[in-house]
């Protein structure tokens, strides 16, 4: 290190002095900035790092927003399932009740209370957060479900629910409200039940008989027919005979008539005739007018429910089956509906793959969560199907089979309700309330780990205040001397001294 | 001896004492005259028949360090190398902006990153969609205006060298000018001195521009020459001359041909006419010309080079895609079909095999090249160094192209047929046993937005797809960075971003995953001409972690170059000190001397007041 002489000029002096002056405005810049530098260079060895913490900061920002934009949605979806299980439980309850009622007014209340739950539940399924459809699987623009108006009554040309159920009840009562069953008499001393080609109304399963000196064939035969033989000998008071039939929606109705010597004869029961062809004669009676009574209960409550499992188990690619008709009464087949012509439920996207697939968030590196729903998964279809049919059904208090028909429709709808199937409510309820598990704690390592990278990328391009302003004090104390002995150093010169 | 030469010897001191006078004077008029060496003035004693004695000014003599002088050029060639490229590094990080700013290349991309995680948790919001639409743009406009700005701070550098030539010129023809002046002077007077201090003054100069070695001759003539032994100056003076080109592209390049070069070069006529080129013969290590040919021939051109391979990664990854070939066999024979009619310039098909015999594997890269002069490709046409690269044809349909495959292939047992269509068909040797192939691709660039995959050309070259495309002109890539832009059809429709079939719904988040996905993670593998990596082991890693080792390297040059600065500022302010303290003037000293001469010239005054005392008294006595 060489020194200035006095009096000559001293390029390093005033090159450190120059030197000083910079690095005070520098200290001074990082004290305003916070910065260490303005550019990449002034960082150090570890610059590098900084675009990698950058990066990894900014990543988990995007993390951090997408978990609070998908915990609203999830939050959304767990209200409105929340709610749907209690619209089910009200609906169940207004069926039990309309079950312990004596007459048709309970079914109507029931009814009535279907309607408003279904319309509720209607509006639950179009729940959107900001626009997005929750229930619509990936087709999160357009809603879930139609308005309960064109699922009940149609749209225009679309059929709704109640025509589908009608032409159903149609085909399965057939024009002589037995089911499409013919209850004749071959001979003069036996009864014959047989059930017509197609596939609508009830169905022979099988019989059972103790009705002495009387014998039961079939069911047998393609179409399926039954024959009882009075011929035999007269049956005794109490003797029965029970016939067994299938219902359009699967289920099963037992039929028993039982001998009587009564006349006349109590609900269900025949009188034993004097002979052989009078027994007949009163049983193909009986038989008719039980077969009658079913047709209007049971039949209509099983016609409906088979009608409604169609019309819900259709979506946008596959339109509801329907009864290929008219004449609806003599159908005896079904036909694929078109969208034209009848209404779809459910306006999502469908597919085969799982619902909770159709949104799936990355809300870490490797880390997903699925919360996607379709409106016809499983758990959600039973329950709008359920409570819309219970809605479409028209039960009139003046009809005599009101209460019976009332009875064997709740009796199936809260069967259903109470979810049949492999998927419930709950289920949705449980795996939606995973995937917010996973975003908490996907949002708390965050959290850290955002704390972390921060405190690093301050370590490397941030200053701190008390460090700054310790540096800008001792450069101030260096550079006021340096500049104090430069100035006296300059002052310092013969010339001044000589007069 | 006798009274009147006392008279003379003290009239003899006075003018002595009045040259000196003049020379303090001088001294300290010029103390803060750059390039002014203190004089001293040469007095020797003259001696008369006997012993009378007087005193003469015979030479001026300048004050210096000639062995510190030759030091000082030396480092004053190094330190405006390292000033001149440290300032240029100082304005090359300006273009990476601040760290963590706003401004900052890697902020803009991660806001187009973090945009993409929104569009990905909500595919169906539009403010989501625009949001990558605005943010891909400001990355795209980002991008582009880095690559103007570098190729502003090239073009500066050409000016630079422009200007500092002129300098040069003007610094050399003054030397030997002054050379002729001072072979001219008659003796060694004052004004020697000025021509001396003058002729150093413009060696001083030429030495900030150019290393230079300046040989003394005899009659105080100088030489110059560069470090690399052509002469400067003689006794008269060469001519550098620069032929600076007004605009500057990426593409534009120094290269020994004159009729591919596209940037100006330095070409030196000697006084006899004969021309050297000082680029070519690298005569230029130091000083500001050597600092400013850095910059334009290799920092700056391999800082677009880094920024050229961030677009073209960020372009084919999202646009390129491969197909696998399926497998196929014919008799003994098995390999591959896959279908090449859908490849563009550029695109690529990649076969991989194993000899059997040695168990080395093996990759064959063909390239589809539309300009056959590009042909034939080097292997360093694709980042991988383990590839064989072929060029491939294409106007002379399949059957031209299967025929350029297998005579590629010949080597290696491998046949290709085309069973129909546009299939390639990529059969081992059967029954020979001796070739496997394993596994034969081709990449295509998706170049429409409903392609029905997620693959979409998200950014575009100007309105053209990037494929990657080689010309005789070279790379597609080269100067991407600046016409990168983000594809003008999608921002008409920001939809595009989720939809990429007919009857995407809404929801789907396919297409903005894939984006997310291969802009953050997808392992891109980078060309060693990017200075990162080398070509035995090119740099693979992400986008952003490619981003992290260019501002790393970058930032790291800088700084080093700012480190040299330092270091060259304090030799050289430290050697300035010592020449400084033999050359410059010292006004305490010349005060001093100026008393000295005071007395001095007072007391031959006061001799010549005594002997006129001692004629006075010798007068009265004679009368």
């Amino acid at each position: 290190m060489s020194t200035s002489s006095i009096g000559a000029q001293s390029a390093l002096a005033i090159q450190q002095l120059v030197a000083m002056r910079n690095q005070f405005n520098d200290l001074q810049r990082q004290l305003s900035s916070g910065q260490k530098s303005a550019t990449y260079a002034g960082l150090g060895l570890d610059r590098g790092v900084t675009v990698s913490l950058n990066a990894q900061l900014s990543a988990l920002s995007g993390y951090n927003s997408t978990i609070s934009t998908v915990s609203t949605r999830i939050d959304l979806m767990n209200t409105a399932l929340s709610r749907m299980t209690d619209i089910g439980s009200t609906v169940r309850q207004a069926m039990v009740s309309a079950n312990s009622t004596s007459d048709a007014s309970g079914a109507v209340t029931a009814q009535t209370t279907a309607q408003s739950s279904l319309d509720e539940l209607l509006g639950l399924l179009n729940t959107d957060s900001s626009g997005r459809y929750l229930f619509s699987g990936r087709a999160t623009d357009t809603p879930a479900v139609e308005s309960m108006d064109h699922i009940l009554n149609g749209d225009g040309a679309r059929a709704g629910l109640k025509q589908l159920i009608s032409e159903r009840t149609q085909a399965d009562l057939g024009s002589n409200g037995l089911g499409r069953l013919t209850v004749a008499q071959p001979t003069s001393t036996s009864v014959s039940v047989t059930e017509d080609a197609g596939v609508f109304g009830l169905k022979l399963a099988s019989a059972n008989s103790t009705l002495t000196g009387a014998t039961v064939t079939g069911p047998s035969g393609s179409p399926a027919s039954l024959n009882v033989d009075f011929s035999g000998g007269t049956p005794n008071d109490g003797d029965a005979v029970t016939l067994r039939f299938n219902l359009p929606d699967g289920s099963t109705e037992n039929l028993t008539l039982t001998a009587t010597t009564k006349s006349p004869p109590g609900a269900n029961q025949f009188t034993i005739g004097a002979t052989p062809a009078a027994t007949a004669a009163n049983f193909q009676s009986a038989l008719s007018s039980s077969i009658g009574t079913l047709a209007g209960t049971s039949l209509t409550a099983a016609s409906a429910v088979a009608a409604s499992n169609d019309f819900f188990a259709a979506d946008v690619n596959n339109p509801p089956q329907r009864v290929d008709g008219p004449p609806f009464d003599t159908a005896t087949g079904m036909t694929a509906g078109t969208a034209a012509n009848t209404v779809v439920w459910y306006t999502g996207e469908s597919g085969s793959d799982s619902a909770r697939g159709t949104a799936v968030a990355q809300i870490d590196q490797s880390i997903s969560v699925s919360y996607g729903a379709r409106a016809d998964e499983d758990g959600l279809r039973n329950l709008v199907q359920n409570i819309a049919t219970l809605a479409a059904v028209t039960v009139s208090p003046s009809d005599p089979n009101a209460t019976g028909l009332s009875l064997a429709l709740n009796q199936r709808l809260s069967t259903n309700l109470g979810g049949t199937g492999a998927q419930s409510l709950t289920n949705i309820a449980a795996q939606l309330a995973g995937a917010q598990t996973s975003l908490d704690a996907a949002k708390t390592r965050h959290q850290q780990t955002g704390a972390t990278l921060q405190d690093y990328l301050q370590q490397i391009s941030g200053v701190s205040n008390e460090d700054v302003g310790a540096q800008i004090l001792a450069l101030q104390t260096r550079m006021q001397a340096s500049m104090q002995t430069t100035a006296m150093l300059f002052q310092t010169s013969l010339v001044n001294y000589l007069k | 001896m006798g009274l009147s030469q006392a008279l003379a010897s003290a009239i003899s001191g006075l003018k002595a004492n009045q040259a000196g006078l003049a020379l303090v004077a001088a001294n300290v008029a010029n103390a803060d005259t750059p390039g002014y060496v203190r004089k001293t003035v040469n007095q020797v004693a003259t001696g008369g028949n006997n012993a009378g004695i007087g005193v003469r000014v015979t030479a001026i003599q300048r004050e210096l360090d000639q062995y510190v002088q030759r030091q000082l050029r030396v480092e004053n060639a190094g330190a405006s190398y390292a000033d001149t490229l440290s300032q240029s590094y100082d304005r090359l990080q300006q273009i990476y902006g601040t760290p963590g700013s706003d401004n900052a290349i890697e902020t803009i991309y991660n806001n187009f990153t973090n945009a993409l995680q929104a569009l990905s948790a909500s595919p169906d919001d539009p403010a989501a969609q625009s949001g990558v639409v605005s943010t891909g743009q400001l990355l795209a406009q980002q991008l582009n205006q880095m690559s103007d700005s570098i190729q502003g701070l090239r073009s500066d550098a050409e000016l630079g060298i422009s200007d500092s030539v002129t300098k040069a010129n003007e610094a050399m023809s003054q030397i030997a000018t002054l050379n002729q002046r001072i072979a001219a002077s008659p003796s060694n007077d004052s004004a020697l001195a000025t021509l001396l201090d003058q002729r150093d003054s413009y060696i001083d100069q030429l030495s900030q521009l150019m290393d230079i070695n300046v040989v003394q001759t005899g009659n105080n003539q100088v030489s110059v020459f560069t470090n690399s032994g052509v002469q400067l100056v003689g006794t008269s003076a060469a001519t550098l001359s620069f032929d600076a080109q007004g605009t500057m592209t990426p593409s534009a390049q120094w290269t020994s041909d004159p009729a591919t070069r596209s940037v100006g070069t330095i070409t030196l006529t000697s006084p006899t006419g004969g021309t050297v080129d000082l680029i070519q013969t690298n005569a230029i290590r130091s000083g500001t010309i050597a600092a400013y040919l850095q910059m334009r021939d290799q920092v700056l051109p391999q800082a677009q080079s880094q920024l050229d391979a961030i677009a073209a990664g960020m372009a084919s990854a999202l646009s390129d895609k491969t197909t696998q070939g399926s497998a196929v066999t014919s008799g003994a024979q098995s390999g591959f079909d896959v279908d090449i009619g859908a490849l563009s310039a550029g695109n690529t098909i990649t076969v991989n095999y194993t000899n059997s015999l040695t168990g080395a594997a093996g990759t064959y890269t063909f390239v589809r090249v539309d300009d056959p002069s590009a042909l034939p490709l080097s292997n360093d046409a694709t980042a991988d160094p383990n590839d064989k690269v072929v060029g491939l044809d294409f106007s002379g349909g399949m059957s031209s192209v299967i025929a350029q495959i297998n005579s590629a292939l010949a080597s290696t047992g491998m046949t290709a047929s085309n069973p129909s269509g546009t299939t390639l068909r990529i059969l081992d040797d059967g029954a020979g046993n001796i070739c496997d192939v394993n596994s034969v691709s081709a990449t295509t660039t998706a170049t429409s937005l409903m392609g029905g995959s997620a693959e979409l050309p998200l950014f575009t070259d100007g309105n053209q797809a990037y494929t990657g495309a080689i010309t005789a002109l070279g790379s597609q890539s080269v100067g991407l960075a600046g016409r990168l832009t983000f594809n003008s059809a999608l921002a008409a429709d920001p939809s595009k971003l989720v939809t990429y079939a007919s009857g995407t719904a809404a929801g789907d988040s396919t297409r903005p995953d894939f984006i997310y996905q291969q802009l953050t993670g997808a392992s891109l593998t980078f060309s060693p001409s990017t200075g990162i990596g080398n070509a035995s082991t090119p740099f693979s890693g992400s986008i952003t972690t490619f981003l992290r080792q260019v501002i790393s390297q970058q930032g790291e040059a800088a700084d080093s170059a700012s480190n040299l600065k330092q270091g060259q500022d304090v030799v050289l302010s430290s050697l300035q000190q010592r020449f400084n303290d033999g050359a410059s003037v010292n006004v305490d000293q010349e005060m001093s001397n100026l008393l000295t001469l005071q007395n001095s010239y007072a007391a031959n005054a006061r001799v010549l007041s005594a002997v006129k005392d001692m004629f006075d008294t010798l007068m009265q006595i004679q009368t």
